[in-house]
C-alpha cells in the first residue's frame, strides 16, 4: 500500500480545504432532485410501515410457515452493508492502509445509516411494534426481565452496541473537521459547526487526545464486525431449522457482510466520485485494491457455500438433506443459482486486471454482488422456513406485496436520502487525514494518529 | 344406560333445572336474557347445558347446548343419547353455525312487484298464507297443496298433517332428502323382503366389508357408526377385526380399511358376487342350507371369480383373500351405500351385498329392521319429478318449503327451479337463504333448531327432543307455530285447539306416552324427556334380518368396453352432506380429511391421469354429461386410482349466503333425468363425460404442503404381528418421557422441568383415528379460532390449532392421518427464542402462550418443527350474530400475537377450581379437552402424567408408543400410539 497518496492530487492545504468544503456548499441542481427522490421514497416507506401497523402483518405476504420475509432479510441485508464501512474505515486504519484515507469518512457514514436502517426492520416486522420496548432490560411493575436465552435479545444488545461505537467512531474522527468548517462559516452556521466540532482548538494536546481516542475506537469497532455479524448469524444457527442449524453460519456471515459491504462501498464511491468531482481524490487505484478485497470475501464465501452443502449431506439427517435439495432445485433455486454465480464466481473476474480498472465493470461486478447478497438472505431466511420438518406445513413465500415493496424503496431510500444529506452537511472527506497524508508525503496514513 | 360421569350429571341436573322453569313459566324465552334482569337459574359467567337434537343431517344425534349467559357457545354429544353418547362429528360441531349464520332471514319477507324480497310483517305474512289456504279450501280437491320438507317426524311431521288435513289435502307433503336411500331399500325388499333401511349394528362384528358405504362419512347415522367402528376396528386384546372397503375412491372411509379393493365406479356388485362364488366354490359356508346355496349359486352363476374381477378392475386374488376371510368370521357383515347419485348399479350392489350377508347367518343379526331407520320415510326422488311436473302442469296453488333444499339437489332437467314459476303461491319456511327460498314469493323464517321446541326420532324406539336452549336471535317463528297460526286463520276456530306449537307437541306426546302405556304423571315423564334430551326405551325389540323366501333378481353382464372419456363418483362429504352445510362457515374452513382442500370444490383425478391428459392443479375445467355442465378445478391425487374422476357434493351454490358464494361447483347438475323404475330413485348413468380445459384457473387452497412425509417421523404403522410379537416381548416404547425422568445429562444443556401436581399429556391413539375431523371443529368452536377464508387459507394463513394432516403412503398409495397440534414438549424449541418470554412452560408441564405478552417476532414459529403455532395476521372478526358464539373463557386474539393449542387450558383451571371446592386433586376423566370430548372413537386421552394411574400414564408405555421428530430431543407430552396394519389372506 505503499505510496498512494502520491497519486492523489492536492494543492496544498487550503486546496483540500476549498475542495472539500466547496463541495457541501454548492451542491447543484441535480443534488437537490436526488434528495428529493429519496425524501418521497422515505414517504412511500412511512406511509407503508403506518398502513401495516394498522392493519395488520397480513399486508406483507409473510405467510405460515415462512413468517419472516423481505423484513429479516433486508435486516441481515443492511448489517452487512454497515459492516464494509467499519471495515475500511477502522481495520484498514490499524493495518495502516493509506489508501483508506479518502473513502474512511463515507464509509463510516454509510455504517452508521445502514446500521440505523438495519434496526428499523426488526421493528417493521414485530407483530406488534407498540410494545417493542418489552425487549429491552428495564426495571418495570411487571418484574419481567428479558429472555437473555433469545438471539433476538443479543440482537439488540450487539447492533446498539455497534451503533453507539460507530458513532462515536465517526464522530470522533470528525471533529478537527468541524472545526475547520466552523472557522471557515459565519453567523449561524458557525455556531452550530461551532457547538459540533466540541470546543476544538487544534492545540498539541487536543491532537494527543484525538489520535489516541481515533485509535481506541478503531481497536473497539473492528472486533465489533465480527461480533455483531456472528450476533445476528446465532438469529438463525440458534434455531433448529434445517438450513440454518449450523456452526459454520458465524464466519460465513461475516464474511459475507464484508463481501456486500465491499460491493456496496464501490457502489456509492463510483458515483460520488463523479458527483463531487472526487477523481483525484478517489483514484482508481483505491478501486482496485477494494476490487481484490472483493476476490477474497467472494472465495470465503464460496468455500462457505461448499462446506455448509457438505456438511449438510454429511449429516445424513433428511430434513437437512430434502433442504439442501429444495435450495438446488425447488421454488427458490433461480435465487440460489443467483447467490452461487453471483457472489462466488463473478467476483473471480476481478482477478483481471484489465476488469478491475475498468469502472462500468466494477461497477457491474458490485451491483451482481450486492443482488447475489440479497438472495443469499432470501435463499437461507426464507428457503430453509419454507421446508421445514413438518412437509404437510410446507408452504412458499411467492413475492413481496406492495407494502413490502414500499417499505424496501423507504429503507434504500432513507439511506440514501441520509447520506445525502451528511455529503451536504458534512466533510464526506476526512480532511484532517488528506492534509496529514500531504504533510507525510509518500509516508503511510499513520500521522498524528500513530 | 351407559355410566354416567359426574360431570355429566351436573350437566343434566342443569338442564332439567332450567327446563323445569322454562316449561313450568309457559311462555318460552323470548328475548335474549339482558344482564340487567337476569332470570333466577342464570348465574352470570357460569354455564347452562341444555340437552336438545342435532338437526344438521337426519342422524338426529343427542346434545347438549352450553349456554353462557343467554347464548349457546357451544355443544357437545349427550352422554346419555343411545345415538350420539357423548360425541359428535364436524357437522354436529359445526351447527351453531347454522344458528348464528348472518345470511338468516332478519324476518318475513315477501316479493314486492319488481321481484325483490321485501321485508314485512308476520300479521301480513301469515295473511297472505292463511289467504292461499283459505282460496284452496274454497275450491276443494287434494293435491293444490304441496309441501317439501327434510326429514321431520313425530309432533311437527304430525301437526303438518293435521294442517294439510284441515284444507283437505292428502299426501301431499314429500319428505324430501337428497340421501334417500332408494337402491338400499330396494335391495333389503328384494333380499331380506323388508322395504326399508335398517338399522347396522357394528360392534359386535369381527369382519365387515364396505360397498362403498361411506358409513364414517354420511351414511345413514355417521356418528353412531364411528363409534361403533371405535369399537371395531382398533386392536383388543392381540386382535383386530378385519375391513374391507370395495369401491372406486379412496374415501375417508375407505382409508380406514385394511385393504381397499378398487373398482370401476358402479361394478363394486362384482365384487360381491365374485366373492360368494368363491366361498361357494371353495366351500366354505358349510353350514349354510341347501336352498340358500341353490339361491346363491344361481345368482352368481355368471360370475366366476375370474370374470368378476376383470369386470370390476381389480385382482382376482383380493377377491379370494376377502372371501376367505369374509368366511372364516364368525359374524360378518356387508353393507352397500345404496345411494342413487353416487356411482352407477347403486341397486345391484346393494342386492349383491345383502346376498353376502347371507352367506353367513350370523351376521344378519346386525342387521335390524325392528329399528328402522328413519330415512326410510324419505320420499323416493321420482316423487319429485312428479311434483315438478304437477307443478309445470299448473295442478299446484301453494308449495310450501321446509328445511329443503331442492333447487340445488335435483338433477336441472327437472328444472324445479322453472315448475315453482307456475306455482301461484311459494311460501319458504326456510331460516336462511338458499337458491330455493329465494325463489319464494313469501318467506316466513322459522326458528333454527337451538330456538326450537320439536322432537325427532333417528329411528323408531329413540326419539331426541328439541327445547329452546337461547332466546330466538332473528324475527322468525317456530314452523308449528306458523301452522298453527295460519290454519286457525284459515280454517275454523277450534281445529287447531293448541295455543303454541309447545303445547301441540306436549299434547302430541301426552297421547302418545298413553298410548304406550305409560305410567305415573305425563309432567315427570315429559321433564324427564327434556332432561335428558329425548325417549328411548331401554332395550327395544330387535328384528335382525332374515333372506326373503324368494329371490329373482337379474345382475346386468359387465360392460362390454369401458365407456371414453372418465367415469365420474359424486360422492357426499363429511363435511357438507348433501351440501346443505356449506354456508356453515367452520366446515369451510377445516379441510376435507382427504383432499386437504378448504373453501371450494374440486375433480380428483389421478396424478398420473391428469399427466396424461396435461391437467395441472387448480386447471379450471368443463365436466359435460348429456345432461348438464360445469366448470371445476382439477386436483390430481392418489384418492382414484387411475381413469377415475371424483367430484364432492356440497359446493357449488348460487345463492346461499355469504360463505357458500363462488366455490365451483355442484355435481348434482350433471344427474340424467331418468328415475330407475325400480327403486324410484334416480337412475345413475355412467357420466364418464368430456373433460375439457378452459384454459382458466380457480386456484385450490390445499393446506398441505406435501403428498408425502418424506422419511419424517410422523405417522408410522406397525403390522399386527410385529405389535403382538414385541407385546410378548415385553418391550417398552422408546419414549423421551415429558418429565424429569427423561433426562439426560448427555442429551440435555439445560436442567430439567418440576412440575406441580399435574404434568397434562394428551396421548393419540392412531390405531382409533378415523380422521373425521371432528376435533378440529370442537377446538375451533371452543376456542375462538378464527376463520380466514379462502384467500389467506391459499396464503397458508389457516389458524387451526389442532389439524388432521394427511400424508400418503409412498409405496402403497393409501393415506395416513397424523393429528398436530401444540407438543407441550418439556423441551420446547419455541421456547427460548422468544426475547419476552410469551411462549412460557408452567408448572403443570403445559407451554403457554401468554397473548398479552407476544409482540410477534414469529421466532417461536419458525423454531417450531411441529408447525402448530399460528400467528394473527390480522385482527381477525366474525359478523353478528356469528361473535356471539365466542367462548368468553378463551381471549379473543388480536393482530400480531402468536396462538397455539393450550390443551384447553381454561377447561383445566375450571376442573381445578371444582376439585378444590371439594377440597381434592383433579382425578383421571374429570375432564377433558374439547378435542378428546368429541372424537367419536376415543383416539384422543388426556391426562396428567403425576397420576401413575391416569389412563395416560399407562397408555404411554404401550409398545406403540412413539413420539413425533424425538430425534430433535423436544420431549413432547403429546404421545401417539402407531397405528395397527394388517393383511387379508386368504
Amino acid at each position: 500500500m505503499e505510496g498512494n497518496a502520491q497519486t492523489q492530487d492536492f494543492s496544498g492545504y487550503a486546496g483540500v480545504d476549498r475542495q472539500i468544503v466547496g463541495a457541501m456548499w454548492n451542491p447543484g441542481r441535480f443534488y437537490w432532485v436526488c434528495v428529493a427522490v429519496a425524501g418521497l421514497g422515505v414517504l412511500v416507506g412511512a406511509v407503508s410501515w403506518a398502513w401495516q401497523i394498522g392493519v395488520g402483518l397480513g399486508v406483507a405476504n409473510i405467510t405460515h410457515p415462512p413468517m419472516w420475509g423481505t423484513y429479516l432479510i433486508n435486516f441481515v441485508f443492511w448489517v452487512g452493508i454497515a459492516h464494509s464501512g467499519t471495515l475500511i474505515s477502522a481495520i484498514l486504519f490499524l493495518f495502516r492502509a493509506s489508501w483508506r484515507t479518502t473513502i474512511s469518512r463515507a464509509s463510516e457514514a454509510m455504517t452508521i445509516f445502514a446500521v440505523m436502517i438495519a434496526g428499523l426492520f426488526p421493528l417493521i416486522h414485530l407483530g406488534r411494534v407498540w410494545v417493542v420496548y418489552w425487549i429491552l432490560p428495564y426495571p418495570n411493575e411487571r418484574n419481567l426481565w428479558p429472555n437473555f436465552q433469545s438471539p433476538l435479545v443479543f440482537d439488540v444488545i450487539a447492533i446498539s452496541t455497534y451503533l453507539t461505537v460507530s458513532f462515536l467512531f465517526w464522530y470522533t474522527g470528525m471533529i478537527p473537521d468541524l472545526a475547520a468548517i466552523r472557522d471557515r462559516s459565519t453567523g449561524l452556521k458557525n455556531r452550530i459547526y461551532g457547538l459540533l466540532s466540541l470546543g476544538w482548538a487544534g492545540s498539541e494536546k487536543s491532537w494527543k487526545h484525538y489520535g489516541t481516542a481515533y485509535l481506541f475506537f478503531a481497536a473497539l469497532a473492528t472486533p465489533l464486525v465480527i461480533s455483531v455479524h456472528s450476533v445476528v448469524s446465532w438469529d438463525f444457527a440458534l434455531g433448529i431449522t434445517p438450513g440454518w442449524h449450523s456452526t459454520i453460519f458465524a464466519p460465513y456471515f461475516v464474511a459475507g457482510a464484508i463481501h456486500s459491504g465491499l460491493a456496496m462501498v464501490l457502489l456509492l464511491l463510483i458515483p460520488m466520485r463523479k458527483i463531487f468531482h472526487f477523481e483525484n481524490l478517489l483514484t482508481l487505484r483505491v478501486l482496485e485494491q477494494i476490487a481484490k478485497t472483493i476476490i477474497l470475501t467472494g472465495l470465503i464465501v464460496g468455500y462457505s457455500y461448499a462446506v455448509e452443502h457438505f456438511l449438510a449431506w454429511y449429516s445424513g439427517d433428511a430434513a437437512e438433506n430434502d433442504q439442501f435439495l429444495f435450495r438446488m432445485t425447488g421454488y427458490y433455486s433461480w435465487a440460489f443459482w443467483f447467490m452461487i454465480i453471483g457472489n462466488a464466481v463473478v467476483p473471480i473476474v476481478l482477478f483481471f486486471k484489465r476488469v478491475r480498472t475498468c469502472i462500468p465493470a466494477l461497477f457491474a461486478v458490485a451491483l451482481i454482488v450486492q443482488a447475489g447478497m440479497w438472495f443469499e438472505r432470501l435463499v437461507i431466511i426464507v428457503g430453509s422456513q419454507a421446508h421445514e420438518y413438518d412437509p404437510y406445513s410446507w408452504g412458499i413465500y411467492k413475492y413481496p406485496s406492495l407494502i413490502e415493496w414500499g417499505i424496501m424503496i423507504g429503507s434504500f431510500s432513507l439511506f440514501f436520502f441520509l447520506f445525502l444529506l451528511f455529503a451536504k452537511f458534512l466533510p464526506t472527506i476526512s480532511m484532517t487525514e488528506v492534509k496529514e497524508a500531504i504533510a507525510h508525503g509518500e509516508s503511510s496514513g499513520g500521522g498524528l494518529h500513530g | 344406560m351407559p355410566d354416567l360421569r359426574r360431570r355429566d350429571l351436573l350437566k343434566l341436573f342443569g338442564a332439567g333445572g332450567t327446563s323445569a322453569i322454562l316449561a313450568g313459566c309457559g311462555e318460552p324465552a323470548r328475548h335474549l336474557i339482558p344482564y340487567v334482569n337476569p332470570p333466577e337459574d342464570l348465574v352470570p359467567g357460569k354455564a347452562t347445558y341444555y340437552a336438545t337434537t342435532c338437526r344438521e343431517c337426519p342422524a338426529g344425534c343427542g346434545m347438549l347446548a352450553k349456554n353462557r349467559d343467554g347464548r349457546i357457545i357451544k355443544v357437545e354429544g349427550n352422554p346419555v343419547h343411545p345415538i350420539s353418547g357423548g360425541k359428535l362429528c364436524m357437522r354436529g360441531q359445526a351447527s351453531l353455525h347454522g344458528l348464528y349464520n348472518p345470511d338468516r332471514f332478519p324476518g318475513p319477507m315477501v316479493r314486492d312487484g319488481s321481484g325483490k324480497l321485501r321485508p314485512t310483517t308476520w300479521a301480513n305474512g301469515e295473511t297472505i298464507l292463511s289467504e292461499a289456504l283459505a282460496e284452496i279450501a274454497k275450491k276443494g280437491g287434494t293435491g293444490r297443496i304441496a309441501v317439501v320438507s327434510d326429514l321431520i317426524t313425530g309432533s311437527l311431521a304430525d301437526l303438518f298433517g293435521l294442517w294439510l288435513a284441515q284444507t283437505g289435502q292428502k299426501g301431499v307433503h314429500v319428505i324430501y332428502e337428497p340421501l334417500a336411500y332408494e337402491p338400499l331399500r330396494a335391495a333389503n325388499r328384494i333380499v331380506f323382503g323388508e322395504d326399508s333401511v335398517p338399522t347396522y349394528r357394528l360392534d359386535d362384528l369381527d369382519f365387515l366389508i364396505s360397498f362403498n358405504a361411506g358409513f364414517l362419512e354420511t351414511w345413514i347415522s355417521n356418528l353412531e357408526f364411528s363409534r361403533q367402528f371405535g369399537d371395531f376396528h382398533p386392536i383388543r386384546e392381540n386382535g383386530k377385526n378385519k375391513f374391507v372397503f370395495v369401491g372406486p375412491r379412496l374415501s375417508m372411509t375407505a382409508n380406514n380399511a385394511d385393504l381397499w379393493i378398487r373398482t370401476r365406479p358402479g361394478m363394486e356388485y362384482a365384487v360381491a358376487l365374485g366373492m360368494i362364488r368363491a366361498i361357494l366354490d371353495g366351500d366354505l359356508a358349510r353350514d349354510l342350507g341347501d336352498s340358500r346355496k341353490a339361491t346363491l349359486a344361481g345368482a352368481t352363476s355368471d360370475w366366476p371369480v375370474e370374470r368378476a374381477a376383470s369386470a370390476a378392475g381389480c385382482d382376482p386374488g383380493l377377491i379370494r383373500a376377502a372371501a376367505a376371510a369374509f368366511a372364516r368370521a364368525s359374524s360378518p357383515l356387508a353393507i352397500a351405500e345404496g345411494l342413487c347419485f353416487s356411482v352407477p348399479n347403486a341397486t345391484e350392489t346393494a342386492v349383491a351385498a345383502n346376498l353376502l350377508t347371507t352367506v353367513k347367518p350370523a351376521g344378519l343379526k346386525a342387521i335390524d329392521f325392528g329399528r328402522a331407520s328413519s330415512c326410510s320415510q324419505a320420499a323416493p326422488a321420482q316423487s319429485m319429478k312428479l311434483l315438478a311436473e304437477r307443478m309445470r302442469a299448473g295442478e299446484v296453488d301453494l308449495l310450501l318449503v321446509y328445511m329443503a333444499n331442492p333447487v340445488f339437489s335435483l338433477p336441472r332437467a327437472w328444472d324445479f327451479a322453472g315448475a315453482m314459476k307456475s306455482v301461484r303461491t311459494v311460501v319458504s319456511l326456510s331460516p336462511a337463504i338458499d337458491e330455493t327460498s329465494s325463489l319464494a314469493g313469501l318467506v316466513l323464517p322459522t326458528h333454527y333448531s337451538f330456538e326450537s321446541w320439536g322432537d325427532y326420532s333417528p329411528r323408531s324406539g329413540i326419539t331426541g327432543f328439541l327445547q329452546p336452549v337461547m332466546g330466538p336471535i332473528f324475527d322468525t317463528r317456530h314452523a308449528g307455530d306458523i301452522l298453527i297460526a295460519t290454519g286457525k286463520k284459515a280454517g275454523k276456530e277450534g281445529s287447531f285447539p293448541f295455543r303454541d306449537f309447545q303445547a301441540a307437541m306436549q299434547a302430541y306426546w301426552r297421547r302418545s306416552w298413553k298410548e304406550s302405556g305409560g305410567t305415573g304423571s305425563f309432567d315427570a315423564f315429559w321433564l324427564d324427556a327434556l332432561e335428558k334430551g329425548g325417549c328411548w326405551p331401554d332395550r327395544p325389540t330387535a328384528k335382525g334380518a332374515r333372506p326373503a323366501s324368494s329371490f329373482s333378481f337379474a345382475f346386468p353382464p359387465p360392460p362390454a368396453e369401458a365407456a371414453d372419456g372418465l367415469p365420474l363418483v359424486i360422492y357426499p362429504t363429511v363435511q357438507f352432506f348433501d351440501g346443505r352445510m356449506a354456508n356453515h362457515m367452520w366446515v369451510q374452513e377445516i379441510p376435507d380429511p382427504m383432499t386437504m382442500t378448504a373453501w371450494g370444490g374440486w375433480i380428483e383425478i389421478h396424478p398420473d391421469t391428469a399427466g396424461k391428459m396435461g391437467l395441472k392443479k387448480g386447471d379450471l375445467v368443463t365436466v359435460k354429461t348429456e345432461s348438464g355442465g360445469i366448470e371445476i378445478p382439477v386436483l390430481p391425487i392418489f384418492t382414484v386410482p387411475e381413469g377415475t374422476a371424483a367430484i364432492p357434493v356440497g359446493q357449488g351454490h348460487t345463492n346461499f349466503g355469504r360463505y357458500a358464494e363462488n366455490l365451483p361447483a355442484n355435481p348434482f347438475n350433471l344427474l340424467a333425468p331418468e328415475v330407475d323404475p325400480a327403486t324410484g330413485g334416480l337412475l345413475r348413468a355412467p357420466l364418464s363425460g368430456g373433460i375439457a380445459g378452459t384454459g382458466r384457473s380457480f386456484e385450490i387452497a390445499n393446506t398441505d404442503g406435501s403428498f408425502f412425509q418424506m422419511g419424517r417421523d410422523f405417522w408410522h404403522t406397525v403390522t399386527l404381528k410385529e405389535r403382538n410379537h414385541l407385546a410378548e416381548a415385553g418391550e417398552k416404547p422408546e419414549i423421551r418421557y415429558p418429565l424429569p425422568s427423561g433426562y439426560e445429562k448427555e442429551r440435555d444443556f439445560y436442567a430439567p422441568h418440576g412440575h406441580k401436581d399435574y404434568r397434562w399429556c394428551m396421548v393419540v391413539d392412531m390405531d382409533r383415528c378415523i380422521g373425521c375431523s371432528a376435533c378440529v371443529a370442537g377446538c375451533y368452536a371452543e376456542n375462538n379460532v378464527a376463520v380466514v377464508g379462502r384467500k389467506q387459507v391459499l396464503m397458508g394463513r389457516e389458524m387451526s390449532w389442532i389439524r388432521v394432516q394427511r400424508y400418503f403412503d409412498e409405496k402403497t398409495r393409501l393415506a395416513r392421518w397424523h393429528i398436530n397440534m401444540c407438543q407441550h414438549c418439556d423441551n420446547a424449541p419455541c421456547e427460548y427464542v422468544c426475547p419476552v418470554f410469551a411462549p412460557h412452560h408452567n408448572a403443570e408441564g403445559l407451554n403457554t402462550q401468554i397473548y398479552n405478552r407476544c409482540f410477534g417476532t414469529r421466532f417461536c414459529s419458525q423454531n417450531d418443527p411441529y408447525k402448530v403455532r399460528r400467528f394473527n395476521f390480522y385482527t381477525y372478526t366474525r359478523p353478528w350474530p356469528l361473535k356471539w358464539q365466542l367462548n368468553p373463557d378463551v381471549l379473543v386474539r388480536q393482530k400480531g400475537v402468536m396462538e397455539k393449542c393450550s390443551f384447553c387450558v381454561h377447561r383445566i383451571i375450571e376442573a381445578k377450581i371444582e376439585a378444590r371446592n371439594r377440597g381434592r386433586k383433579v382425578k383421571d376423566g374429570d375432564f377433558t379437552t374439547a378435542c378428546a370430548q368429541t372424537c367419536p372413537t376415543g383416539a384422543l386421552v388426556f391426562g396428567s402424567l403425576l397420576d401413575p394411574d391416569s389412563r395416560v400414564s399407562r397408555l404411554i408405555n404401550d409398545v406403540r408408543a412413539y413420539q413425533a421428530l424425538a430425534e430433535l430431543n423436544t420431549k413432547p407430552a403429546v404421545i401417539y400410539l402407531k397405528r395397527v396394519t394388517q393383511e387379508i389372506e386368504a
